[in-house]
C-alpha cells in the first residue's frame, strides 16, 4: 500500500514496439485494450497499475524473441499466471508488457517411473493433481488457490501450502527448469534427476525470484506417491502459549503431521459474529491431520498428537471418524477468509513466519498490535512451520483506517525480525513487503541480491519494482 | 450526490466486496474457453470499479467484456465475498443500454420483441395437436425455444403429460421477455400481461413450464406478480414428473447437464437426478455437476452476440461428457439441449435430449415392444 503513492509509470511501448510484438505473437495474441490493461492492472493485493499491452505467447521461442526486443527496446515484462498473488508480485507498477501464459499451459510430460512431471508455467495446479491422481500420486506444496493458481507463478514464488510441515514448500520439487534470459538466451538448469551437485544450484536461484531474473517456460517437477488415508482431530486451548506449546512439542515428537493448522481467538469470535457456527471462543484452536497407508497408521500417529494435546492442557479435543466429520473440523480453519471478506471491502491477507517455538508470541502481538490500532486480524496459519496469516479486513475508502492498518503492519513486520522471522513464508515480496526488506535483509545481503539481479538483467526490464532490488 | 449509473446506486458495496483473488477463474464459462482475464468476473469487476471512481467511463469498447456474460453465476457460487455477479452485470447492462452502448445483436433481440411475440421474430410456432386456451387444471407454457427451435422436444413432453393422464391446456403464449433483463432492457409488460391474462383465463392452478427460464421469470419478476395473487403455482416440467412411475428403464451410460436456470439460480438440482436414476442404472456425473456444473455457454444473451464463443463453451462441456464415457446426456433445458447439440461433432456418438424427450423415447419403445409381444403376426405385416 505504501508504494501507491511512491511508483509512478513508464510509457515504453511505440505503435512500432507493439507492431514488433504482433509479428511475433500473431495479432489475435496481443491486446492494448482499455479492458485487458485494466483486467492487467491488479492482482489479489491492494497494487494497481496498468500495463502498456499484454501478449498470449505460447511457446519458449515466442518469449525468446519478446525478451530480445524488450531488451533492445527497454521496456518491462512482467510474466504473469493467475494473478492470485496477495503481495503484488504481479502488478506491472512500471508499466511495460504483461506475458500472460494462459496459452502454455500443457502437462507435457508425467513419468510415474522416474517420479516427476514436466510441464509449461501456465498449468493450473488442480489440473496437475488431476491428472497425478489416478497414478496415486500428487504435487504436495498445495496452495489455497490451487484452483486457479499456475504452477509457474507457485515456482516464481516459492508458494507452499497447508502441507508444508511435512510434505515442504515449492523449491523442495523443482529440479529442472527452462528460463529464458532478459536478453532472449534460453537457459537449463538442474536436471531431471532426483539428486544433483553439479554447479551451482541455478534452479533454485529462480524458483522465489518473482520474474525479477528470467522468464521460466518450462518446469520440472519431482513428484510424490499420495498416501491413501488421513485421520483428523481438533483440540480447543484457553491459553494461547499451551497451544504453542503443544505444536513445538508435536513437530519434536518424531511424528509429522501432514497438517497442523491454527485459529485464534479473533477469527472465532468473528465466524461467530457472521455465521451460526457457534465455535468455541477460546484462545485457540488446533486442527491436526495425519497420513498413512493403514488406518492404524493415521491413527497411531493421532493418538500421539491427542496425547500431546492433552499433556498442553487442551480444554477438549475431538477426533473426526469419518470424511464428514473431519470437514467439520476444518471448517473454522477454511471459513475464515470469506467471513472476512464479506465484513469490508478490502482484504489484506498477510503472511510472515517465525520460528515454531514463537507462534504464540507473535499471536499474542498481533493481538496487542490489532487492539493498539483499533483494528481486526484474525490470525490463521500452518503452525506446524510457524507461518503466520494475519487477515486484514480494512474500508479501503477510509484513509483514516488505512494509515492505521500501515502503521500496524510496520509493527508487525518489526515483530517478526525481532523473533527471528521472516517477512513471507509463502506469498513472496512483491510491492508489499519492499518497505521492511531491510528488517530481514542487511545491507550486504542485498547488495548480493542486487548484483544477482543486475547480472542477470542489467537493463532492468524484469518485473522492475519489486523485492526492493531496484538498481 | 446521486450516481449517474444505475449499478452504482444498487451494487457498488458489491463491487467493491470483490477481493479480486481470481478464484472465479476456475468457474468462469468465458474465462475457461478465452483464457483472457478481461473477460472472467474479475476483470469485469475491476472494470466497474474503476468506472465508480470516475477513471473511465462506460462506452462501446467495455461492450465486449460487459456483454459477453452468460449470467451462469457459476462465480456468484464460489465467492468467498459474495458478490452476485449476474445482478451487477444485469444492471450495468441497463446503464449502457440507456447512454447507447449496447451490443447489436441485444439491441436487434429487443426489437423483435417489440414487433413480434417471441425472440426468433416468427410467425408460425409448431401445431402440437393440443387443446389451446381452454379450461384446464394446468398450463404447459412451452417457451420459445420449446416453440420454435425443439419442437420434437415439446412433442416428447407433452406426449408424456398425456400418457400421466394430466388434465391440462397450452395458451397461446407469448415470450416471457425474462431475457430482455438479461440484455440491459425490461420485461415488456404487454407480453407479461398478454401471458397472464391467458394464463388466468384458464383457470388453472398450476402452470407447467418447458423452459427453466420461463420458471423463473413466472416465480420471481414483478411483472408476473399478478400470478403468484392469483394463487397460481409455477413449477418446472421436471418437478412434475418427479413423482409419476412411468415404468420404463434403460441401461445406457446416462448423465445430467445442471442448466444454469434450473440449478444455480433455482436450486433444482435433485429432482432431475431422482427421475433419472430410477430409469437408468447406469447413471454417471460429469467432472462439474450440481452447483458446480459448467455452463452450456448459451445464456444471458451469448449465444445471439457471440456465437462462436457460445457453441465453443458448449463443446468444453461435451467433453467432459466423453471423459464420463456416457451414451446419454439428459438437461431440463431446451435452451441447452440446442446449444450442446448445435456443438456436437459427428464423430461424438452420445445423444442430447431433455429428459421428458428421453421417457417419452423409452416409453415408445416399451408400448411398441408390449404391442409386438401381445401380437407377434402385426410383426411379419410390418416386415
Amino acid at each position: 500500500m505504501f508504494f501507491w503513492r511512491l511508483l509512478t509509470g513508464r510509457k515504453c511501448l511505440n505503435a512500432n514496439t507493439k507492431q514488433l510484438l504482433r509479428d511475433i505473437v500473431g495479432a489475435e495474441h496481443f491486446s492494448d485494450s482499455l479492458i485487458d490493461l485494466i483486467a492487467y492492472a491488479k492482482d489479489a493485493s491492494e497494487f494497481k497499475h496498468r500495463p502498456d499491452a499484454a501478449a498470449w505467447p505460447s511457446s519458449t521461442q515466442q518469449v525468446s524473441a519478446i525478451m530480445k526486443l524488450a531488451n533492445k527496446e527497454k521496456f518491462p515484462v512482467v510474466p504473469r499466471g493467475a494473478g492470485t498473488s496477495l503481495a503484488g508480485l504481479t502488478v506491472p507498477i512500471k508499466g511495460g508488457l504483461i506475458l500472460d501464459f494462459g496459452r502454455m499451459n500443457k502437462i507435457i510430460s508425467v513419468s510415474i517411473e522416474d517420479r516427476l512431471a514436466v510441464v509449461q508455467p501456465g498449468v493450473v495446479y488442480a489440473d496437475l493433481a488431476r491428472v497425478l491422481a489416478p497414478h496415486g500420486f500428487f504435487y504436495p506444496p498445495d496452495p489455497a488457490s490451487g484452483a486457479v493458481a499456475t504452477l509457474g507463478g507457485n515456482v516464481a514464488t516459492n508458494a507452499g501450502g497447508i502441507k508444508g510441515a511435512k510434505y515442504g514448500v515449492t523449491k523442495d520439487y523443482v529440479l529442472a527448469l527452462e528460463v529464458v534470459l532478459s536478453d532472449g538466451r534460453v537457459l537449463h538448469t538442474g536436471s531431471k534427476c532426483m539428486k544433483s551437485s553439479s554447479g551451482y544450484d541455478l534452479t533454485k536461484l529462480f524458483v522465489g525470484s518473482e520474474g525479477t531474473l528470467g522468464v521460466i517456460t518450462e518446469i520440472t517437477l519431482k513428484i510424490n506417491p499420495k498416501l491413501p488415508l488421513t485421520s483428523t482431530a481438533m483440540a480447543t486451548f484457553e491459553n494461547l502459549e499451551d497451544a504453542g506449546k503443544a505444536v513445538s512439542d508435536i513437530m519434536y515428537s518424531g511424528i509429522l503431521p501432514s497438517g497442523l493448522e491454527i485459529v485464534d481467538k479473533a477469527s472465532l469470535i468473528a465466524i461467530n459474529k457472521n455465521t451460526d457456527l457457534n465455535l468455541p471462543e477460546v484462545e485457540a484452536i488446533l486442527i491436526a491431520e495425519t497420513d498413512g497407508h493403514t488406518r492404524e497408521e493415521t491413527k497411531f500417529q493421532l493418538d500421539k498428537i491427542i496425547e500431546i494435546f492433552k499433556k498442553n492442557n487442551a480444554s477438549s479435543t475431538k477426533r473426526a471418524d469419518t470424511a464428514l466429520e473431519a470437514e467439520a473440523l476444518w471448517t473454522a480453519r477454511k471459513t475464515v477468509y470469506g467471513v472476512m471478506a464479506r465484513i469490508n471491502n478490502n482484504l489484506f491477507v498477510e503472511d510472515m513466519a517465525v520460528p515454531i517455538s514463537k507462534v504464540p508470541q507473535m499471536l499474542r502481538s498481533i493481538a496487542d498490535i490489532a487492539k493498539k490500532y483499533n483494528l481486526q486480524i484474525p490470525t490463521v496459519g500452518h503452525a506446524g512451520d510457524g507461518n503466520l496469516h494475519p487477515v486484514i479486513s480494512v474500508d479501503g475508502t477510509n484513509p483514516d483506517e488505512i494509515k492505521r492498518v500501515e502503521e500496524a503492519s510496520v509493527e508487525l513486520f518489526e515483530k517478526v525480525a525481532e523473533l527471528g522471522g521472516t517477512l513471507t513464508g509463502e506469498h513472496g515480496i512483491g510491492l508489499f513487503k519492499v518497505p521492511f526488506m531491510h528488517l530481514e535483509h542487511d545491507e550486504i545481503s542485498m547488495e548480493v541480491m542486487r548484483s544477482i539481479k543486475g547480472l542477470f538483467d542489467p537493463n532492468n526490464i524484469l518485473n522492475p519494482g519489486k523485492m526492493g532490488l531496484d538498481i | 450526490m446521486e450516481h449517474k449509473y444505475e449499478f452504482v446506486r444498487k451494487y457498488r458495496d458489491q463491487v467493491l466486496r470483490c477481493s479480486n483473488c481470481g478464484f472465479c477463474r476456475a468457474v468462469c464459462p468465458v474465462f475457461g474457453l478465452t483464457a483472457r482475464p478481461a473477460y472472467n468476473a474479475r476483470g469485469k469487476m475491476l472494470i466497474l470499479k474503476e468506472v465508480m471512481d470516475g477513471t473511465i467511463d462506460l462506452n462501446d469498447e467495455l461492450i465486449e467484456t460487459l456483454f459477453q456474460c452468460t449470467t451462469c453465476a457459476s462465480c456468484a457460487e464460489i465467492c468467498a465475498g459474495g458478490v452476485n455477479v449476474p445482478e451487477i452485470i444485469k444492471a450495468v447492462r441497463r446503464d449502457m443500454v440507456h447512454i447507447g452502448s449496447c451490443h447489436p445483436a441485444f439491441k436487434g433481440m429487443h426489437l423483435v420483441l417489440q414487433e413480434h411475440t417471441n425472440i426468433y421474430g416468427e410467425n408460425e410456432p409448431a401445431d402440437f395437436k393440443r387443446k389451446r386456451n381452454q379450461k384446464a387444471d394446468y398450463v404447459y407454457f412451452i417457451g420459445c425455444v420449446g416453440s420454435y427451435r425443439e419442437d420434437e422436444a415439446t412433442r416428447a413432453a407433452l406426449d408424456l403429460l398425456d400418457h400421466v393422464g394430466v388434465n391440462y391446456t397450452l395458451i397461446d403464449e407469448v415470450c416471457c421477455s425474462g431475457v430482455l433483463e438479461d440484455v440491459g432492457y425490461e420485461i415488456n409488460t404487454a407480453l407479461a400481461q398478454k401471458n397472464i391474462d391467458l394464463i388466468l383465463a384458464t383457470g388453472a392452478k398450476t402452470v407447467i413450464t418447458g423452459c427453466p427460464y420461463c420458471s423463473r421469470t413466472f416465480d420471481n419478476k414483478a411483472q408476473y406478480g399478478a400470478l403468484k395473487e392469483n394463487g397460481i403455482r409455477i413449477i418446472h416440467i421436471s418437478q412434475f414428473l418427479k413423482d409419476a412411475d412411468l415404468d420404463v428403464k434403460t441401461d445406457k451410460v446416462v448423465t445430467y447437464h445442471d442448466p444454469c436456470d434450473l440449478g444455480r439460480h433455482c436450486g433444482i438440482y435433485e429432482e432431475p437426478r431422482e427421475i433419472i436414476r430410477k430409469i437408468a442404472p447406469n447413471f454417471v456425473e460429469m467432472r462439474h455437476h450440481h452447483a458446480d456444473a459448467l455452463c452450456c455457454g448459451a445464456g444471458g444473451g451469448v449465444r445471439g452476440a457471440y456465437a462462436k464463443n457460445s457453441i465453443a463453451m458448449a463443446r468444453r462441456r461435451l467433453l467432459e461428457v466423453e471423459e464420463a464415457g456416457a451414451e446419454i446426456i439428459l438437461t431440463e433445458c431446451n435452451s441447452c439441449v440446442h446449444n450442446l447439440d448445435n456443438a456436437k461433432l459427428r464423430a461424438q456418438k452420445f445423444k442430447i435430449f431433455t429428459i421428458s424427450q428421453f421417457l417419452s423415447q423409452l416409453l415408445r419403445e416399451k408400448l411398441n415392444e408390449d404391442y409386438l409381444d401381445q401380437e407377434p403376426a402385426r410383426l411379419k405385416k410390418r416386415v
